[in-house]
């Protein structure tokens, strides 16, 4: 990662893409607006998710809880506050838990993380139920002032700009480089003068934020909100889908990713909702295996490369079932040369 | 200048234990600035466990440490890195995605970070010259025409002389180096032990060394401490050290003594 490298690029990429975006509701129709506005959600959820999880490696199956947590906090406070206030305590309330969380998880690794940020997930979602149900009676709630559709659009938009933009900025800090030091070999990286518990409770929160000033400015979409689907756990595991797909590691791979992926979503889930899952978990598998770097890996060569594979298997394959490879183990037997 | 100000790291009594089983048993030593002390004794002795505990990586069961004349006594891996105590591990843990160059960079960004002249731009202060940049550093250790090459497609050999490296980019005082030269080749095992050398008199560190290969060890040490079980049972010059009766038991055997002509 060199201090510098590719600054202006990235600058000058996200530049255009805002524009592109701002442009969008002008002469796009409702349907293509909707289909945006869950693709800017997923660009600010896993490009943030990637930012932390993809350089430490600490791999956080948290997000529906932020996210939900920032949904109920403009559910519960919309009415007494301006729409900013909401989305500002939304996202700060979800950092808040994520600093508790993060000092008590963040000194396991690997399975063991994953499974448990997953529980303190389940466990904030059913908290929040059983808060509602014996407080207010209720577990769902009808959302009454809800601001106008451009609004949410551009809160979205400049959530996910400044996600972006914060992680092309960090990338190329200390705190960037502490991430990566975490992810090669944290006790190294230790040793070398990080603090590492200070830094991945940041980048941990840093996540937590973005996932709740997001769940804060969705919420307002469905007018009708309970635990369910507030605290959905399949907008956590997409989230990290899509990241991995993307190239975790990546800046622009979570981005790439999540337009693919909102372009196959709204087109496959309205005809067969099941093609679109089993699409997911295909990309999935395929990206594991053959692209483990991600989509934003892929350069010229690697289709060279795959070009060159199938062209070795096709002949490897022609030479076993043509029956050559048999014969010339018949021949070399019977020159008695070892090892054909 | 009083007795406590004048050891670089002192530790007392430094005892850590798994479970029932005491890795190392009370063992104390004092190293003075510039010191190039040599650790060794045999497989399970407690070498690499006491580094841990010195340097942080391991809790101390009881015991007291200080370095630079500060207690660290429970202090994390990275209060000791900024206090400039700097560690290698016995297998090299480099960071294999990065280029070699961002290795040594890394610790520069973090333990081996200065003030600046200038506040955020100007050379940094207070810095060995031969420490000064990533290029500096690996020229001290060698490894400049590697630069760019990521640091997990250089050998095991330069991994390790790497590490080091690493050690060096946090601009230490004190020096831990864990079994540097196992698996090197005879001339490598010469050239590494003349690098640290040239390190201990050109940059002034206190350097605390393991080794197996006692007989380089012994050649180019001041100081040698013997560990067995845990326990310390020899501290002092290594011709004294070869012909310590317990050392020959646990340890040496008897044919060392005879080799031993010629040793300081």
């Amino acid at each position: 990662m060199n201090t510098n490298a590719n600054l202006w690029r990235d600058v000058l990429v996200l530049f255009g893409l805002t524009g592109w975006a701002l442009a969008l509701p002008s002469y796009g129709n409702e349907f293509v607006v909707s289909m945006a506005l869950t693709c800017l959600m997923y660009v600010a959820l896993s490009t943030s998710w990637g930012f932390f999880c993809g350089s430490s490696r600490y791999l956080s199956l948290a997000t529906s809880a932020f996210f939900g947590l920032g949904a109920y906090t403009t559910a519960m406070n919309l009415d007494t506050m301006p729409w900013a206030n909401a989305i500002a305590l939304g996202s700060g309330i979800a950092a808040a838990v994520a600093v508790v969380m993060g000092l008590a998880v963040l000194h396991l690794r690997g399975t063991y993380f994953a499974v448990l940020t997953f529980g303190m997930a389940e466990l904030i979602r059913h908290a929040i139920s059983y808060y509602e149900k014996s407080v207010h009676g209720t577990v769902g709630r009808v959302l009454t002032t809800v601001p106008e559709m451009s609004t949410i659009y551009h809160t979205v938009l400049l959530l996910a700009v400044i996600t972006v933009a914060l992680s092309i900025f960090l990338r190329r800090t200390r705190f960037g480089l502490a991430l990566l030091g975490i992810g090669g070999d944290e006790q190294r990286a230790q040793t070398l003068g990080v603090n590492t518990r200070w830094v991945k409770v940041a980048g941990f929160a840093f996540t937590a934020a973005v996932a709740g000033g997001v769940g804060a400015a969705m919420a307002v979409r469905w007018t009708y909100i309970d635990p369910h689907t507030a605290f959905n756990p399949f907008i956590g595991f997409q989230t990290v889908l899509i990241a991995l797909i993307g190239g975790a590691m990546t800046l622009w791979g979570p981005l790439i990713a999540a337009i693919v992926f909102s372009i196959l979503a709204e087109t496959l889930r309205l005809q067969a909702p099941q093609i679109y899952m089993m699409t997911l978990g295909l990309l999935l598998i395929l990206s594991v295996l053959y692209l483990p770097g991600g989509l934003a890996s892929m350069r010229w060569q690697t289709f060279k490369d795959w070009y060159l594979d199938m062209r070795q298997w096709y002949k490897d394959t022609k030479y076993i079932l043509s029956g050559d490879k048999a014969r010339d183990k018949q021949r070399a037997k019977e020159r008695r040369i070892v090892g054909l | 200048m009083s007795a406590s100000e004048k050891y670089l790291l002192q530790a007392k009594d430094v005892t850590v234990r798994f479970g029932g089983l005491t890795a190392v048993d009370a063992v104390s030593m004092n190293i003075a600035a510039g010191e190039l002390v040599g650790i060794m004794g045999p497989n399970g002795a407690g070498k690499t466990t006491f580094f841990n505990a010195i340097s942080g990586v391991t809790p101390l069961t009881s015991g007291q440490l200080k370095v630079d004349g500060r207690s660290l006594t429970g202090a994390l891996p990275h209060q000791f890195a900024k206090r400039g105590l700097a560690r290698t591990f016995q297998t090299p843990r480099v960071f294999s995605d990065l280029p070699v160059s961002e290795n040594i960079r890394f610790g520069l960004m973090f333990a081996g970070r200065r003030p600046r002249k200038y506040v955020f731009w100007g050379e940094e202060k207070g810095v060995p010259w031969a420490l000064r940049d990533t290029a500096s550093i690996l020229s001290v250790i060698g490894l400049s025409e590697l630069a760019d090459l990521p640091a997990g497609a250089i050998t095991p050999s330069q991994q390790r002389v790497l590490e080091i490296g690493m050690a060096l980019s946090t601009r230490p005082r004190i020096l831990l180096l864990d079994e540097v030269a196992a698996g090197l080749t005879e001339i490598e095992v010469e050239e590494m032990a003349r690098l640290i050398r040239r390190l201990r008199d050109e940059l002034d560190l206190s350097v605390i060394w393991i080794e197996h290969a006692v007989k380089v060890l012994l050649k180019h040490v001041e100081r040698v401490i013997v560990l067995n079980q845990g326990k310390m049972i020899a501290d002092g010059k290594p011709s004294d050290v070869v012909r310590n009766k317990e050392v020959i038991e646990a340890y040496l055997g008897d044919e060392m003594v005879n080799d031993s002509e010629g040793l300081t």
